[in-house]
């Protein structure tokens, strides 16, 4: 039964494109964009939640990666024209080894300081892009992003960048899912819980902590790839802190070291503001207190609401 | 071979010499109580032992193997099993998977295999998961495998902790005060659980307040006094050694 319910929940969202098309037809291209949007956020937010739900570090970094990787893929594929596919791996590996490296000397840090220390990675990465104009150009920005070629078709349509945008949310997901349940969850969890007696359960703390923050950073870093080909514009401003603040949001008022309450999240969060637009005065006053509602009905976030639902 | 060696070993905090050039031994089948008065060193010295503290001097070896100032994860994957004075378990885990945990690093399989869940990894895991289920019989804890160990009670989540580091079958099980804090019939129960460790010939060494248990199971007692081991013997001697008495009541 199970599975038959996921197949129809693939389904209808795969078919997503032609339902907006018949539903709104003059809006179609408005809507795919904020579905895309939220697809990538989606993905993006679940990466982040392997380090801040799974071994429960507060990461602020995040943007960094994504930046490292939307760089990476961006430079490559207009100055170096590499096909889309390499430099997607590009940006993956690129901001994994960035992460690799500043992992060791910032797990040093105990908790809060872990937590400023990686804001200050975020910083010198956003300040970095805005400031090494011979390879980021800047303020300027990199244009001129190709459209992705994936094994002979080119992705220019919306709703073909949907559905790969679908394609890599359903990857993150399934890699989010095999990391956090079973034997590597169960080691990452226990960090998260208690460090001291993880050590006595002869787990490495480092060493679960690292590999949770590079999958999390490589994962950042191929997703900002596929945000810049879908733009086809890099820009610093895509990579500030403030985007750690969306994360947050997503993240801790979804249900954090959840699948589902990310998911939820991601949707709630990304198209809310989007719907809202229906009263511009205000809508950032009515976002706000959503957000407030939230954190005082449900502080656990919205997944903890699903779960105390009886029905299962 | 001893099974534990403890050789001059010191340990300072801020010129304060917590633990002062002791030497231990602890030999395999052993049951080896270690007291002493508050503050006497007993704990520091199991930190020492376990990587949670680097020692100032001294070594610390395991079957001839010298662990001085290994990480805890180290010293936990030659065979050393510790509990902690205040009971320790991994509250969001479940009292099963709490058990599940102790045993899985002990298994060396790779990342990947672990990711796509490899056959042998799942036999693996399904042979835990029975053991666990035994311990956890053991413990009387069966009816609680599924609950949240941060749900359970002091005196449950304590049995959860023996039996966590019972999951391994560890050459060597240092345990932090077992029968502190919780009621007359547990101490009884963590007694036979101990002797029956000890009957299995599992090598125990106990750090104790309790004399009634102290005195009754041990083998051999050591003491410690202000970072210094003062005595060492059998139960009865110690409880007859001046030094000790002069320790314990002053003079």
């Amino acid at each position: 039964m199970r599975r038959v319910g996921w197949l129809a929940l693939g389904v209808l969202v795969a078919a997503v494109p032609w339902l907006v098309a018949a539903a709104v037809p003059r809006q179609q291209r408005y809507v795919l964009h904020v579905l895309i949007f939220t697809a990538l956020f989606a993905a993006l937010a679940l990466s982040y939640d392997l380090v801040v739900g799974h071994v429960g570090s507060l990461s602020l970094a995040h943007p960094a990666f994504f930046g490292v990787g939307a760089y990476t893929a961006a430079i490559l594929a207009t100055t170096a024209r590499w096909p889309f596919v390499a430099d997607v791996a590009a940006a993956v590996v690129a901001a994994a080894l960035v992460a690799g490296l500043v992992g060791v000397p910032l797990f040093r840090l105990a908790e809060h300081a872990f937590a400023v220390g990686t804001l200050g990675l975020g910083l010198v990465a956003s300040v970095v892009a805005n400031n090494w104009v011979e390879v980021t150009r800047g303020p300027l920005c990199i244009t001129g992003i190709p459209k992705p070629k994936l094994a002979g078709f080119a992705i220019t349509t919306l709703p073909a960048y949907y559905w790969l945008a679908l394609a890599a949310l359903a990857g993150v997901a399934l890699l989010y899912r095999g990391l956090t349940t079973f034997r590597l969850g169960r080691a990452f969890h226990a960090v998260r819980d208690n460090e001291p007696l993880a050590g006595a359960a002869a787990i490495n703390p480092l060493k679960y902590r690292m590999l949770a923050f590079t999958i999390a950073a490589g994962l950042a870093g191929g997703i900002g790839a596929l945000y810049v080909h879908y733009l086809s514009v890099m820009c610093p401003e895509e990579m500030t802190v403030a985007l750690t603040v969306n994360l947050l949001v997503i993240v801790f008022l979804g249900g954090v070291g959840s699948l589902r309450g990310v998911l939820v999240g991601a949707v709630l969060f990304t198209a809310l503001p989007e719907v809202l637009r229906l009263a511009p005065t205000w809508r950032l006053v009515i976002y706000g207190a959503l957000l407030l509602l939230v954190v005082i009905r449900s502080p656990g976030g919205l997944e903890s609401l699903l779960r105390r639902a009886p029905a299962r | 071979m001893a099974l534990l060696e403890v050789r001059g070993l010191t340990k300072r905090f801020l010129g304060v010499t917590a633990v002062d050039r002791v030497d231990l031994t602890v030999e395999p089948g052993e049951l080896v109580s270690l007291i002493g008065p508050n503050g006497s060193g007993k704990t520091t010295l199991f930190n020492c032992v376990t990587g949670y503290l680097g020692a100032d001097g001294g070594r610390v070896l395991v079957r001839g193997r010298d662990l001085t100032n290994a990480p805890p994860h180290r010293v936990a994957r030659l065979g050393v099993a510790r509990t902690f004075q205040q009971v320790s378990v991994f509250p969001r885990l479940t009292a099963l998977e709490n058990l599940l945990v102790f045993l899985q690093q002990h298994q060396e399989e790779s990342v990947l295999a672990r990711l796509v869940r490899a056959p042998g990894v799942r036999r693996l895991e399904a042979a835990a998961i029975e053991r666990a289920r035994r311990l956890l019989d053991l413990v009387g804890l069966d009816a609680k495998a599924g609950l949240p160990a941060g749900s359970l009670s002091y005196g449950q989540r304590k049995l959860l902790a023996f039996a966590g580091a019972l999951m391994p079958d560890p050459d060597l099980l240092l345990l932090d005060e077992p029968a502190a804090a919780v009621n007359p019939t547990m101490i009884n129960q963590m007694k036979e659980h101990i002797l029956g460790l000890h009957r299995q010939g599992k090598t125990v060494l106990l750090v104790e307040h309790n004399m009634d248990v102290v005195m009754d199971i041990s083998q051999r007692v050591v003491v410690l006094d202000h970072g210094q081991k003062i005595a060492e013997g059998t139960p009865e001697a110690i409880r007859r050694d001046p030094r000790v008495i002069e320790a314990y009541f002053g003079r």
